[in-house]
């Protein structure tokens, strides 16, 4: 919850909500929770506009609320960290498409921006947007079939319901429930489409994107390439199959998974079996995987041809190491790198020490490591002799990282980084306002025009409207907010390893 | 000892004995070893002995002890006054790390001025040296002529005059890091199975060590553990990681980093160092920055 955070959240609701929201989230940011009239109060909205922000917040899963001290009135209370995944949606899109094709993003798509959706609903929304489409040939049948694997496999849940219990107070909770996987019929969903109404169906159970399921994806995603990186494209093959034998037996993020016999992955392997040279050296690849594979993998005993275990809290603070060093070697240089590398390595280490190791001269090297004290990558610890007398009693002094802080540091950089992003590609949109605006308009007069069939004389006349300068400033911005939201995908990427580091206690 | 050659054979006696207990003779020993000899011989032949110089008298414990001073001190102090003898000793006992003025003066009590006359004068006789300390750059050593400094004193192969040579360092750094990497790829895909690809991608110290002796990029003669050192600091980089063979030799191999280079060094903000000065508002403002400007332009 820091200042910074702050910042990226405010702008972050500014670009998909607009201002009103944005007030209200930062009142929310700020004040912690508080009931509506206290926000209006501090706001000075109309108390109407801070019921619809509330409302946009709270459909979207970006608040929540409990009930006060008087069990009359709701406090609402803002979550940061569901804001920031707003600017993780191209990837959840990206990763749904690449793995149940193009239906299931249209579902997700849909999905996400109606927040929340009962199934039908849903179906027969996407089917009718994309009727006319003879491309994507989209039938409602084959949707259904996509809904269905998606919940089967859990990027889509129930939502959370009202809890009806009785004796609870004016305010309801939502309690999550388990989801069941629906069965849908087909007629009843043809029917709907030909109709176009959804009056006749009794559909009351209603759906949202599971976002830690999409989560668990792009950690193995991750753990996988980084394997692949650090030996080859088989390693990091049996590091995906022993993700999967991982989530049969523990919890998704559990920082060390239960031990899986080397017999399953074997199994597994043989199945795969595309990969000859992986299903020939499978004990090899186990044992260089455990040796020189950064801790990602730990074997734990022998039993049955040998138990091994996935060990994600390690595999997140070795990530979080590779993050900082790269950041230490962009903004100080490669030698600064060197000693914060050297320091973790020896974990205290007096300053002549690092002189001796590093093999720098000695200005620059103190040079350096007193950078990275400023710039609190590392710490410093000055032991005093105790009761020794005068000039003589030198304090020593240890320097050392503490991992968490620096990677708090390094949270704050992502978090000022993103918010800067936003706002330049904010500065870019509004300074060039009105080309885009024009452009637009001109676009769907076209489009319109081409529709009507009207002679191609005409639609040139009007295409001319957009004089050459202007478009050139127009794919000048193009390129540059393309640039922007392409950094901003990437900070995001920065920032999931960073949180999922934090996701374990210290 | 040929200097010291003497017709009596009496003195040859002591000093065999002498010779024989380093940590020195009393009376009574030199009695016992020549019984025949009437006390007043005896104090002729210790006093003509002492004259040379031979021996260091003490006093442990009320009687009086005779030490056979260590060989070259007899030489070298040929023709010095007892000033520089006390001197001389101090710093032929530092051996090749060295003493510091300040530990000369304090051991010897002797005055500043007078010191400072006599080791001037030891220097000039090319008895011994002063050789300047790499760890600091103010502290000066002093130690017999012929001797070579210590590592720690004079800091190996990596300085030339007291003076760091990181250019040497950093083309040495750059050389093994190179020989690694031409074996790094063996592990990839290996078909004979990643153990073996990965004993092929790791390289011991000695190995590399041949490898930059035969490029003939040094004209110093570089150690195994001067490799070592070096090999280390490519560890210390990230760019390699070390193993242990069983027979406890360590092997090194290139490695890339676990990920590729995060969103976070992608985007100027990462590396600005003014990004702690950024707000909304003010002189320094991502809407109008000129390394966001530039960044955007390419």
């Amino acid at each position: 919850m820091s200042h910074q955070l702050g910042r990226v959240v405010s702008e972050i609701l500014h670009r998909y909500f607009g201002e009103l929201v944005q007030q209200v989230g930062n009142d929310l940011f700020i004040y912690g929770s508080k009931p509506i009239s206290m926000i209006v109060k501090t706001t000075g909205l109309p108390r109407k506009q801070v019921i619809e922000s509330l409302r946009t917040l709270l459909k979207f899963d970006l608040a929540s609320f409990e009930p006060s001290v008087h069990e009359v009135v709701a406090d609402y209370k803002l979550l940061p960290d569901n804001v920031l995944l707003l600017i993780r949606y191209p990837r959840y899109l990206l990763q749904i498409k690449s793995k149940y094709g193009t239906e299931a993003e249209l579902l997700v798509e849909e999905l996400l921006q109606q927040a929340t959706s009962t199934a039908t609903g849903l179906l027969v929304t996407v089917a009718t947007k994309n009727k006319d489409d003879k491309e994507k040939n989209i039938t409602i049948l084959k949707l259904k079939d996509t809904f269905v694997s998606l919940a089967t496999a859990g990027y889509i849940q129930q939502a959370p319901v009202a809890d009806t219990k009785e004796g609870s107070s004016d305010v309801p909770s939502l309690v999550p429930v388990a989801t069941i996987v629906p069965d849908l019929d087909s007629r009843q969903l043809i029917h709907a489409m030909t109709t176009g109404s959804l009056a006749d169906i009794k559909d009351n159970i209603y759906w949202k994107v599971n976002y830690d399921r999409f989560h668990q994806d792009f950690r193995d995603d991750i753990m996988v390439k980084a394997m692949t990186r650090r030996i080859d494209d088989n390693a990091g093959e049996l590091m995906r199959l022993l993700l999967q034998q991982m989530y049969l037996s523990s919890a998704a993020w559990a920082a060390e998974s239960n031990p899986t016999p080397a017999l399953d992955i074997r199994e597994a392997v043989r199945r795969a079996a595309d990969k000859s040279l992986l299903s020939q050296h499978v004990d090899h690849y186990l044992k260089v995987l455990e040796e020189n594979g950064a801790g990602f993998v730990r074997r734990v005993g022998d039993a049955g041809g040998g138990q091994l275990v996935v060990c994600g809290r390690r595999a997140a603070g070795r990530l979080l190491e590779a993050v900082l060093d790269h950041v230490v070697t962009e903004r100080l240089g490669s030698n600064a790198a060197r000693i914060f590398r050297l320091i973790r390595t020896k974990k205290y280490i007096e300053e002549d020490d690092i002189q001796k190791h590093a093999m720098l001269p000695n200005k620059e090297c103190k040079e350096l490591t007193y950078k990275l004290l400023e710039e609190h990558f590392i710490s410093v610890q000055p032991m005093k002799k105790a009761a020794s007398s005068g000039a003589m009693a030198k304090a020593i002094y240890l320097y050392h990282i503490k991992t968490h802080d620096v990677a708090h540091t390094a949270q704050e950089l992502c978090y000022r980084a993103l918010h800067n992003c936003l706002r330049r590609g904010a500065h870019e949109r509004n300074a060039h306002a009105r080309l885009r605006d024009k452009q637009r308009r001109v676009r769907t007069i076209v489009h319109g025009m081409r529709m009507r069939g009207e002679p191609q004389q005409n639609i040139d006349d009007v295409e001319e409207t957009l004089t050459p300068p202007e478009l050139a400033v127009l794919k000048d911005v193009e390129k540059r907010l393309k640039q922007l939201s392409a950094a901003e995908l990437e900070l995001d990427r920065n920032l999931f390893i960073l949180n999922w580091y934090f996701m374990y206690p210290k | 000892m040929s200097s010291n050659k003497n017709d009596d054979p009496i003195s040859d006696k002591i000093l065999n004995i002498a010779k024989k207990n380093p940590k020195g003779i009393s009376d009574k020993d030199i009695v016992a070893a020549v019984p025949d000899l009437s006390s007043a011989e005896l104090v002729a032949a210790i006093n003509k002995l002492l004259q040379q110089g031979v021996f260091d008298l003490f006093n442990q414990g009320g009687s009086l002890i005779y030490r056979l001073k260590a060989q070259t001190s007899k030489q070298a102090v040929k023709g010095a006054d007892n000033e520089e003898k006390v001197v001389y000793n101090l710093i032929e006992e530092a051996g090749n790390k060295g003493i510091w003025i300040r530990d000369i003066r304090i051991r010897s009590n002797l005055a500043n001025t007078q010191l400072t006359k006599v080791l001037k004068s030891l220097e000039s006789k090319k008895v011994i040296k002063a050789v300047k300390c790499v760890n600091a750059s103010k502290k000066k050593v002093y130690m017999l002529y012929n001797l070579e400094p210590d590592r720690s004193i004079s800091g190996g192969a990596w300085y030339q005059d007291q003076d760091f040579e990181s250019e040497f360092v950093d083309i040495l750094n750059r050389q093994c890091l190179r020989f690694l990497q031409q074996r790094a790829d063996k592990i990839k895909n290996n078909p004979k199975g990643p153990i073996l690809g990965r004993t092929q991608s790791f390289a011991t110290a000695v190995e590399v060590q041949k490898y930059i002796t035969d490029l003939g990029i040094s004209n110093v003669k570089l150690e195994v553990e001067d490799v070592v050192t070096i090999l280390n600091t490519l560890v210390y980089d990230g760019k390699a990681e070390s193993n242990v063979y069983p027979d406890g030799s360590k092997v090194y191999r290139a490695i890339e980093s676990l990920i590729p280079p995060p969103g976070l060094v992608q985007v100027p903000c990462g590396v600005c160092p003014l990004v702690f000065k950024c707000c909304s508002t003010g002189l320094v403002t991502p809407q109008d920055c000129k390394y966001m400007d530039e960044w955007l332009e390419n």
